[in-house]
This record gives structure tokens, sequence and C-alpha cells, in this order.
């Protein structure tokens, strides 16, 4: 690659870092580069930048799902969920989570004990809101007026979409419920209409929805949490 | 789709991979399988290899989610070259055959407006980027194209488009000069 300066007009290295970031390399050629790029955080940035510059080429690609297999194969090959992992126990939303958790399920006792205090008054419903081993939000049903408060856990705010709570009920259809915050308990009233469905193993279920909430009545975002009421 | 609200959730998926989370990679595949699979599957020509590589992408996602710097690349960049080093490692060790078809003009970014990509960049980054390719010699869009697109190395595009691997390489980085000039005409 004596030639590379004299033919390009850029620097032998970043030459060397665009012809990487391209993929017109190959064998020892491609390897060397890309343990340069490991080894030198200069030329990393170079390769990094022809990357970038390169990268929006691919929206001509069209999308192709593959076969529903392949998410599988990755979950197996993941390290083992069971084995204790260190960064967990390091998690403020972790802990956070367990804090409020705990924190709301003590309350529900409490308003358990004044509930039992006054029978015959129906038991509330709790339901913690669960995906990805993390409680995101816990909820408690009065299901006498149909009011249900959610308490934040281990919610991560997003910063463009905001959390909305969906009632469903054994028919499957998911019922716009309202918005969520990320920082607070929320109570909700249920209408009137729907407080027959919103009985026990009915599922309440957390999508990430457009400022303002869904626009179509259905969740249109990732539905990122879900938990069944059940009796106290 | 609201492009900076996919890049956001691609990005706050990404963040949460460090801490052990499997649900986060696996919103993560959700949001971006299908276009690194169309990646993959662009460069291997078979479905069955694209599939081994895109496991081979998550899993990488995985262990190295702690080095993508939000700050400093797009997720979707960051992803995407994961999937296309790794499906370039594989054509380059597997007897799968190369695409050697003459380069389809008929796709040449002369006729071929920016597409708006919901997983992708700001359609501001893809009408630069075009503008710029737009702007050099066919044959060297061509070159470019095969590289990119088929995972071509210099001799593979010396043979594809009949020139000599000399001229194919001065053709690659004057385009790739022409390029960065004008992406940057003030460096």
């Amino acid at each position: 690659m004596s030639d590379t300066s004299a033919h390009s007009g850029m620097p032998a290295d970043e030459l060397l870092a665009a012809e990487l970031a391209l993929g017109v390399l190959a064998g020892a050629e491609r390897d060397a580069a890309a343990e340069r790029a490991a080894r030198e955080p200069a030329f990393a940035r170079m390769v990094a930048a022809w990357e970038e510059r390169l990268a929006p080429w691919a929206a001509e690609i069209a999308e192709v799902s593959p076969s529903p297999l392949v998410w599988d194969r990755i979950a197996a090959a993941l390290p083992a969920q069971a084995a204790p992992h260190a960064s967990l126990w390091q998690s403020l939303a972790f802990w956070r989570g367990l804090t409020l958790a705990t924190g709301t399920l003590a309350a529900a006792c409490v308003g358990a004990l004044i509930y039992i205090g006054n029978i015959p008054q129906p038991a509330p419903l709790i339901a913690a809101i669960d995906g990805g081993g993390h409680h995101h939000f816990v909820a408690t049903l009065d299901t006498r007026s149909g009011a249900v408060a959610v308490t934040p856990a281990a919610f991560a705010a997003d910063a463009t979409r905001v959390p909305e709570l969906w009632l469903i009920p054994a028919d499957g259809k998911p019922r716009p419920l309202g918005l969520l915050r990320a920082d607070r308990t929320v109570t909700i009233t249920i209408p009137r209409e729907l407080v027959p469905h919103a009985t026990r193993d009915a599922v309440l279920a957390v999508s990430l929805e457009p400022q303002g909430g869904s626009p179509t009545g259905q969740p249109t975002g990732p539905v990122i949490a879900s938990g069944k009421l059940t009796l106290l | 789709m609201d492009l900076d609200a996919n890049r956001s959730l691609i990005a706050t998926a990404l963040a949460r991979i460090p801490g052990g989370d499997r649900a986060a990679l696996q919103t993560v595949y959700r949001l971006t399988s299908a276009k690194l699979f169309g990646v993959a599957l662009r460069i291997l020509g078979d479905r069955s290899e694209a599939e081994d590589v895109l496991q081979e992408v998550y899993v990488t996602v995985w262990r190295k989610a702690a080095d993508f710097d939000a700050g400093r690349a797009s997720p979707m960049t960051w992803l995407i070259t994961i999937a296309r080093n790794r499906a370039i490692d594989r054509l380059r060790t597997s007897k799968q055959s190369r695409r050697m078809d003459p380069i389809d003009e008929a796709l040449d970014v002369a006729d071929s407006r920016p597409i708006a990509d919901g997983a992708l960049e700001t359609s501001e980054d893809n009408a630069r980027l075009y503008g710029c390719l737009g702007q050099l010699a066919r044959d060297e869009r061509a070159a470019l194209r095969g590289a990119f697109f088929d995972g071509n190395t210099y001799e593979d595009l010396a043979l594809r488009l009949s020139v000599p691997l000399g001229t194919m390489k001065s053709r690659i980085r004057r385009a790739l000069l022409k390029l960065k000039t004008c992406l940057e005409p003030n460096p």
C-alpha cells in the first residue's frame, strides 16, 4: 500500500480506516486492520467515523423477517439467568423497584386490614406489572369504586414515549385506562362499563405510546410489562 | 414511525443490557432484527447463513452493549456495523459464493431517492449521503455499491467489473476521498 496516499490524497491511516469500514479488505490485511482498530483508539475513531458516513446507505436494504427460531437460539446462547449477576445488585433500578414494590405491598396490606375491618366490603385486587424480570408498576384496584392506583417501581422513563395502562379482560381485547407516570402514583377511575371486566385474573398491561397516549385506542407501541389481578 | 422516538427506544434498551436485562435485548431484537437480517442476507445470499450471523450479532450485542456510546454514535449505525462485519467475516471464511453478477444499475442512487427508514438515520443524514454519492462517477458508485451491499473485496470488484486490480483500488480510493470531501467540506 505504498501508493496509498499518492492515489487518494488521504492520509494512509485514514484510507485504511475507510477501507476497513467499507469492507473491501480481505485476509491478512483485514485482520491486521481490525486488530489495529482494537488496539489504537485514534484509528478506531477514524473507522467509526467512516462507519457513520456509510451507514445511512443501509436504508436501501429491505427489512426481512428472520425465522422466529433465531430469537430462541439467541436466548439459549446467553449466560444462564439464574446465576447471580453482580451488576443487578448494583442496579439502582433494581433496588428502587424492590423498595417501592415492597412499600406498595405494605401499603396494600394496610389497605386490606382496613377492608377486613369493614366486612362485607369486597377485597382489593393487586397486580405486579412485570416485564423482563422487573416490577415496572404495582397496581391496587378497589373493586367497589373502580379506582386503580398504579405506582411506578423499576420503570425507567423514556424520553419520547409515555406509559399507558390497559385492561385486558377474559376476551383478550385491550381497553385503554389512561396514562401512567414514572415519578409518582397515578389513580385512575375505571370507566363504569369496564368495571365488571376488572375482575380477578384480568390482566393489566403497560405499553409505550406517543405523548398523549395511543391515537388508535389500541396499543401502538411495545407492551413492556403485564400482570394479572389477584386477590391479596 | 417517529424516527427519533425509535432511535431513542433502541438506545434506551441498549443501555439496559449491561445490567443483564434480557427483556432489553429482546426489545432491541424486535426493533432491529428485520433490518439486520436484511443486511446479512444481502451480503450472504443464504437465509440459513444469515440467520447464523444474526444470532452471533445479538450475542455480540449482549456482550458488548456497554461499549456503545449513545453520545457518539447512532444505535443503528453501531448495530448495522456489527451485522456487516460479522456477515463479511463469514463470507470470507465460508465457501459461500460472493455476488458477482452485474451490479444492478436500476437500483443506482442516481435514479433512486433517499429512503426514510424507521429504524435508521434521520432523513437529513440520508439525503446528504445520497447527494454526495450522486456526485461520484457511475463506475465509482458501482464499485462502492458492490463493496457496501455485497461485501465484495478489491479483488472481487476487479473481477466483477472487469478492470485490473490496481485500477479498482485507485477507483475506490478516489471515490472515498470525494465522498469525504463532499460530506465534510470544511475539514
